[in-house]
C-alpha cells in the first residue's frame, strides 16, 4: 500500500472516530436527565469516554497528517482539501487544549462536529497530492499556514463556546425587542451551519449520482468550458450549452447569470450557492417540522444548569490564547514570507487585507471586553462574528474575491 | 492648575493619604473616594486600580481635549472599526496597485461596468493609499501613543505605591473574596501560607496580620509593549514613503546581456534563465495526460556588477566589477548590501539581439559585404566595401500613428525597424534611403520592398538580407526581476518583534494579586487578577487547601461579570 493511500485511510478513520465522538459527547450531555443515575456521575463517566475518543480520533488524524506529508514529500497545507483537513485538526487540538483547562464536557458536543463539517468540506475538493509550484517551494509554508490555521482554530473555540452562551443565556420565551432579535440572531447562525451541511450533502448526493453538465462561453475570440457537478440552476452569462443530463424532467438551466459576473466559473459558483441554499432551506424545514419549534429554542434545554459565566470565560479564554498565536502566524510570517517571495511584505492583496481584517475584528472584541466591560451576551455575539470572518477569510476570499492566494482549485 | 483649585474636592482618605484629582480608590489603602461609591455594594472598578489619569481633568484646555479625544478607547475602537470597514470596501474589485500598466479610468468601467465606475470615481481602486485612509492608520497611531502615555503612567505609580493591610471596603468588593472565622492564632496561621504562597511563585509581603501576595505583574505591561511595537511599525511604514528609502522597479533582462539597473550604479547579468516543469510521473493521476503544465522552478542565474569609473559618460565603456552572483529562485533572492532582486515573471520567446547581414547589388547578386548590426545599440555608420551606411531612425517596435508617420509604439524590440541612407558609388551625391526590417516576418508585413522602391524610386539597386541563421544571434528568453532596496525593513521587523513580545506578555501570564487580612479571627482574603478568573480561583483553592481550608472553587465568586 502506498503511503498516500494509507494517509487516505487514516483521514476516513479520524472522520469515522469524530462522529462517534461526537455521539458519545451527546450521551454525556443529554443522557444526565435519563432515569435511575446520578447526572454528575453520568456527565463524569461519559465525559471522560467521549474526550478519550475525541483523542483517538486526533491521534489517526494526526497520522493521517504526517503520513501525507511523508508522501507528498511536503506539508500537507497546499491546496483547499489539504488546508481545510489541517484546520479540522487544529480545530480539535485547540479543543483538546481548551478541555485540558476547564474540563467542560460539553464544549465537545459543540467543538467536535465544527471539525467534522469542516472535514467534510475538505473533503468536496480534489484529494490528489500535487508537487509545490516555485512560490509554495518554501519553509515559510510550514510556520505560516500551520500558525494562522492554528489561530484560526482557537477563534472556532471561542465561537462554540460563545453560540453555547447564547443558546444558553437567550431568553427564547420573552416576547420583548431585544430577546427577539437575539432569538433571531441565534436561528440565523444555526441556518448559516445547516446551509454548510446542505452544500456538502448536495455535492456528495450528485457526485455519487454521477452528474454532469457542460457549457462553453465565447468571449472575446477564446472560448472556454465549464463542467458542472450540480444541475445548472444558472447557466454562465452568454453560454452555449454543450451537454446537458436532465435532473427531474429540468432538460435546460433555469435562467443565465447576469452579465456583471465575468468568467465563465462565475455563473457555476453561483449555481452551487443557489444549491447550497436550496439544500440548506430544505434541510432545515425538514428539522423544524420534526422538532416542530425553531432549532434554538429546541436546543436551549440541552444546556440548562450550565453555568453561563464559564462559558464566557472560554470564549474570552480561547480568544486571548489564539489571538498571539494568529498575529503570528497569519500576520507577521506571512509579511516575512511575503517580503522573502514576492519582494514585499504587505502587498494589499485580498487574503492579506482579510487577515487583517479578522485581526482588527478580534482587537476590537479584545478592548471592548477589557476596557469597556463588553462581557456575556455581546462578547458572545462579537466571538460568533469574528468565527465568520475567519470563515470568509479562509473560503469566501478564494470563491468570491481571488487574488494571489488562490492555489486552489475552489469547487 | 487655577481651575483645578477652584474645582476642588476633599480627596484626601480617612487613612491620611493626599490623593490626585480623578482618583477612584485611594492609592494606599484602596478604600473608594467618592461618596456615593462609598455606600455602593457593587464590585469596584479596578481598572488601572483606580488611579487618576491625565484624561481625566475636570476643566480641560484645548490640548486636554485633543489628549481626551485620543485617550479614549471608545474613540480608538471607532477608528479601528472605519478602518476595518475601509480595507473590506478595498477588496470588493482589484486594487489598480494589482496591475503594473493599466490606464484606471477606463479599465473599471469596462471591466465591472456601472459598479466598476462608481467604484473608481469614490477613489475605492486605491483605497489603501487615499488621503482617508492614511489619516486613519495616522489617527490610530496618535490613539495609541496618547492611550497608553495616559494609562501606563498611573498604572506604574498604583502598583509601585502599595499598602499591605487594605480598607476592608476595598477588600470585600474584589470580584474573588473569601471571609471565614479563624481559630488559630492569626500570625501563625500567616506565617503558614506563606509558604505554599510562594511555592505558586507568589512574591508575599506581610505586615503583622495582613498579607499581599503578587505574581507576573510584568504581564500588565504587555499591552503597552504591543502598542510601542505598533508604533515602531506603523512609523517605519510611514516612513518608506519618504524619498531614498525605498525603491521598486520591475525590469527585464534578456539572457546574456548586462543591463544597468537605473537609480543606481549598478549593472546587472542575466546569464542564464531556466524554467523547469514537473514531469507526468510526478504529476498526480488525474492530471496525467490533460497537458497540464505545473512549473517546478524559475531560476535566474544573475551576475550584479558596480560601476566603478565612467559611469555617466555615454562616450566611454563604463568599468564594471563584479560584487555578487546568485540564482536567484522565487522565494531566494539575490540580496547585495540591501538592494534585492526578486524574480518577478519571464518570457521564454526569443529576442532578437542582432543580425549580420550583407549588402547585395539587386542585379548582379553580388555580395558586396557583411556588418553586424546590434538591435538595441546600433552603431552610427557602418563601411560595406566602398559604400557607407548611415543610420537615419531607428524604431525597436514600428508602426504608424494617426499620422500615417512611422514611429516606435514601445520600447520592446517587438519589430525592430532601422532607416539607412546609402551612399556611395552609383549613388547620387546626397545618398538613398533604405528601411531594413531585421525579421522576415516584418519584412512582409509592412512591406519592406515597396517601401524602399517609393524611397529609392530608379535607385533602388541594393537590399540587405541576412543569409542562414549563423548571421541572427538570439537571446533565448527574458526574466523580469522585481529591484527593491527597502531600508526602513528593519524597523517593521523590530515592531513586529516588540508587539509580539508585548502580546505573549499580556496573554499568557496573569497579574494575579491576593490580599489577606485578619481582624481579631476575623479572616478576609480578596484577589484580583487582569484576565482569567477561573485560573485565580483554582490557584486560590489549591493554597488554601495547603493550610487545611476546604473551599468550592466557585464559591469564591464574588458575582458581577468582570474579565
Amino acid at each position: 500500500m502506498k503511503l498516500l493511500d494509507f494517509s487516505s485511510m487514516f483521514f476516513t478513520i479520524a472522520f469515522l472516530v469524530y462522529c462517534v465522538a461526537f455521539i458519545l459527547y451527546g450521551v454525556a450531555v443529554m443522557g444526565r436527565v435519563w432515569r435511575n443515575r446520578d447526572p454528575e456521575q453520568h456527565m463524569k463517566k461519559w465525559g471522560r469516554l467521549s474526550f478519550l475518543v475525541s483523542t483517538l480520533g486526533l491521534v489517526a488524524h494526526l497520522i493521517y497528517f504526517f503520513t501525507r506529508w511523508a508522501g507528498a514529500g511536503h506539508i500537507p497545507v497546499s491546496n483547499m482539501f489539504e488546508f481545510m483537513s489541517t484546520l479540522s485538526m487544529m480545530i480539535i487540538i485547540a479543543f483538546t487544549v481548551i478541555f485540558i483547562i476547564y474540563r467542560k464536557t460539553l464544549l465537545g458536543l459543540f467543538a467536535v462536529p465544527i471539525a467534522i463539517i469542516i472535514m467534510a468540506y475538505a473533503a468536496v475538493f480534489p484529494q490528489e497530492a500535487q508537487p509545490l509550484i516555485p512560490s509554495l517551494q518554501s519553509w515559510w509554508l510550514q510556520v505560516h499556514v500551520t500558525m494562522a490555521a492554528l489561530g484560526e482554530s482557537f477563534f472556532a473555540i471561542g465561537f462554540a463556546a460563545g453560540f453555547m452562551y447564547l443558546l444558553r443565556t437567550v431568553d427564547f420565551n420573552s416576547k420583548e425587542k431585544s430577546d427577539r432579535r437575539q432569538q433571531r440572531g441565534v436561528e440565523f447562525t444555526l441556518l448559516s451551519i445547516v446551509v454548510v451541511i446542505g452544500f456538502i450533502a448536495s455535492v456528495y448526493a450528485f457526485r455519487v449520482g454521477g452528474y454532469e453538465s457542460v457549457f462553453t462561453q465565447e468571449q472575446e475570440s477564446k472560448v472556454s468550458r465549464v463542467e458542472y457537478k450540480l444541475p445548472p440552476i444558472v447557466a454562465p452569462y452568454q453560454s452555449k450549452v454543450e451537454s446537458f443530463q436532465s435532473f427531474l424532467g429540468m432538460k435546460e438551466p433555469l435562467f443565465e447569470a447576469p452579465s456583471w459576473m465575468v468568467g465563465i466559473n462565475a455563473g457555476r459558483k453561483l449555481n452551487t450557492i443557489i444549491w447550497s441554499v436550496l439544500a440548506g432551506l430544505i434541510l432545515y424545514a425538514l428539522i423544524r417540522l420534526i422538532l416542530r419549534k425553531p432549532l434554538g429554542r429546541a436546543i436551549h434545554p440541552l444546556l440548562k444548569g450550565l453555568d453561563a459565566d464559564d462559558l464566557d470565560e472560554i470564549t474570552y479564554r480561547s480568544i486571548a490564547i489564539g489571538f498571539p498565536i494568529f498575529t503570528l502566524g497569519a500576520l507577521i510570517f506571512a509579511m516575512m514570507w511575503a517580503q522573502i517571495a514576492w519582494g514585499r511584505f504587505w502587498g494589499w492583496d485580498p487574503k492579506e487585507v482579510w487577515a487583517l481584517i479578522t485581526w482588527l475584528f478580534y482587537s476590537v472584541y479584545l478592548h471592548l471586553r477589557l476596557s469597556r466591560g463588553w462581557q456575556g451576551k455581546k462578547s458572545a455575539w462579537l466571538a460568533v462574528l469574528g468565527f465568520m470572518i475567519v470563515m470568509f477569510t479562509l473560503v469566501g476570499v478564494n470563491l468570491v474575491i481571488a487574488g494571489l492566494h488562490s492555489y486552489a482549485g475552489t469547487n | 492648575m487655577i481651575p483645578d483649585i477652584l474645582s476642588f474636592k476633599n480627596t484626601k482618605c480617612e487613612c491620611g493619604h493626599q490623593n490626585p484629582v480623578g482618583t477612584v480608590l485611594c492609592e494606599a489603602c484602596g478604600k473608594p473616594i467618592s461618596k456615593e461609591d462609598q455606600e455602593s455594594d457593587k464590585l469596584l472598578e479596578m481598572r488601572y486600580d483606580g488611579m487618576a489619569r491625565r484624561s481625566q481633568r475636570s476643566t480641560p484646555n484645548m490640548i486636554d481635549r485633543i489628549w481626551n479625544f485620543f485617550s479614549s478607547v471608545k474613540i480608538a475602537v471607532y477608528m479601528i472599526v472605519l478602518t476595518l470597514l475601509g480595507s473590506m470596501f478595498g477588496t470588493i474589485f482589484p486594487q489598480e496597485s494589482t496591475f503594473l500598466n493599466i490606464d484606471a479610468a477606463t479599465y473599471y468601467p469596462e471591466t465591472y461596468g456601472t459598479a466598476g465606475l462608481i467604484y473608481y470615481k469614490l477613489g475605492l481602486s486605491h483605497t489603501y493609499e487615499s488621503w482617508w485612509f492614511v489619516l486613519l492608520l495616522v489617527m490610530i497611531g496618535a490613539s495609541l501613543v496618547i492611550c497608553s502615555l495616559d494609562r501606563v503612567l498611573p498604572l506604574y505609580k498604583a502598583l509601585s505605591k502599595r499598602k499591605i493591610r487594605k480598607h476592608m471596603q476595598f477588600l470585600t468588593r474584589q470580584k474573588v473574596v473569601y471571609q471565614t472565622r479563624l481559630d488559630e492564632d492569626e500570625e501563625v496561621w500567616i506565617n503558614n501560607i506563606v509558604p505554599a504562597l510562594k511555592k505558586r511563585g507568589y512574591r508575599v509581603h506581610t505586615d503583622g496580620s495582613a498579607l499581599l501576595a503578587e505574581k507576573y505583574r510584568f504581564s500588565r505591561w504587555g499591552p503597552y509593549i504591543l502598542h510601542i511595537g505598533l508604533i515602531i511599525f506603523l512609523l517605519a511604514v510611514l516612513a518608506r514613503g519618504l524619498p531614498g528609502l525605498n525603491m521598486d522597479q520591475h525590469l527585464a533582462f534578456p539572457e546574456g546581456e548586462i543591463k544597468p539597473i537605473p537609480n543606481t550604479s549598478f549593472y546587472l547579468k542575466n546569464e542564464k534563465f531556466t524554467v523547469e516543469y514537473y514531469t507526468e510521473d510526478d504529476l498526480p493521476e488525474e492530471f496525467k495526460g490533460k497537458g497540464k503544465m505545473l512549473p517546478k522552478l524559475f531560476q535566474t542565474q544573475a551576475t550584479l556588477y558596480e560601476c566603478t569609473a565612467d559611469c555617466k559618460d555615454p562616450s566611454k565603456e563604463p568599468q564594471l566589477v563584479e560584487v555578487d552572483s546568485h540564482p536567484i529562485e522565487v522565494n531566494d533572492p539575490l540580496n547585495y548590501k540591501g538592494l534585492k532582486a526578486y524574480q518577478f515573471d519571464f518570457d521564454t520567446n526569443p529576442i532578437l539581439r542582432s543580425v549580420t547581414p550583407s549588402l547585395i547589388e539587386k542585379k548582379t547578386g553580388k555580395d558586396i559585404g557583411q556588418f553586424k548590426l546590434d538591435i538595441r545599440n546600433p552603431e552610427r555608420t557602418y563601411q560595406v566595401g566602398e559604400y557607407t551606411l548611415n543610420l537615419v531612425e531607428k524604431y525597436m517596435d514600428f508602426g504608424m500613428n494617426d499620422l500615417g508617420e512611422p514611429v516606435s509604439i514601445s520600447p520592446n524590440p517587438n519589430a525592430p525597424s532601422f532607416l539607412f541612407l546609402i551612399k556611395g558609388p552609383n549613388l547620387p551625391a546626397e545618398g538613398v534611403q533604405y528601411f531594413y526590417f531585421p525579421k522576415q516576418i516584418d519584412k512582409q508585413r509592412f512591406q519592406q520592398d515597396i517601401i524602399n522602391e517609393k524611397l529609392a524610386g530608379a535607385y533602388n539597386l541594393f537590399e540587405l538580407d541576412v543569409d542562414g541563421m549563423s548571421n541572427v544571434d538570439f537571446s533565448m528568453s527574458t526574466t523580469y526581476l522585481n529591484i527593491r532596496v527597502d531600508k526602513v525593513m528593519p524597523f517593521v521587523w523590530l515592531g513586529s518583534a516588540i508587539g509580539m513580545l508585548g502580546l505573549v506578555m499580556g496573554f499568557y501570564w496573569q497579574h494575579r494579586r491576593i490580599w489577606i487580612r485578619i481582624d481579631e479571627g476575623d479572616l478576609t482574603l480578596a484577589a484580583h487578577t487582569n484576565k482569567n478568573w477561573f485560573g485565580i480561583r483554582k490557584e486560590i483553592t489549591v493554597v488554601l487547601q495547603k493550610v487545611n481550608m476546604e473551599v468550592d472553587e466557585k464559591s469564591l465568586d464574588n458575582g458581577g461579570n468582570q474579565v
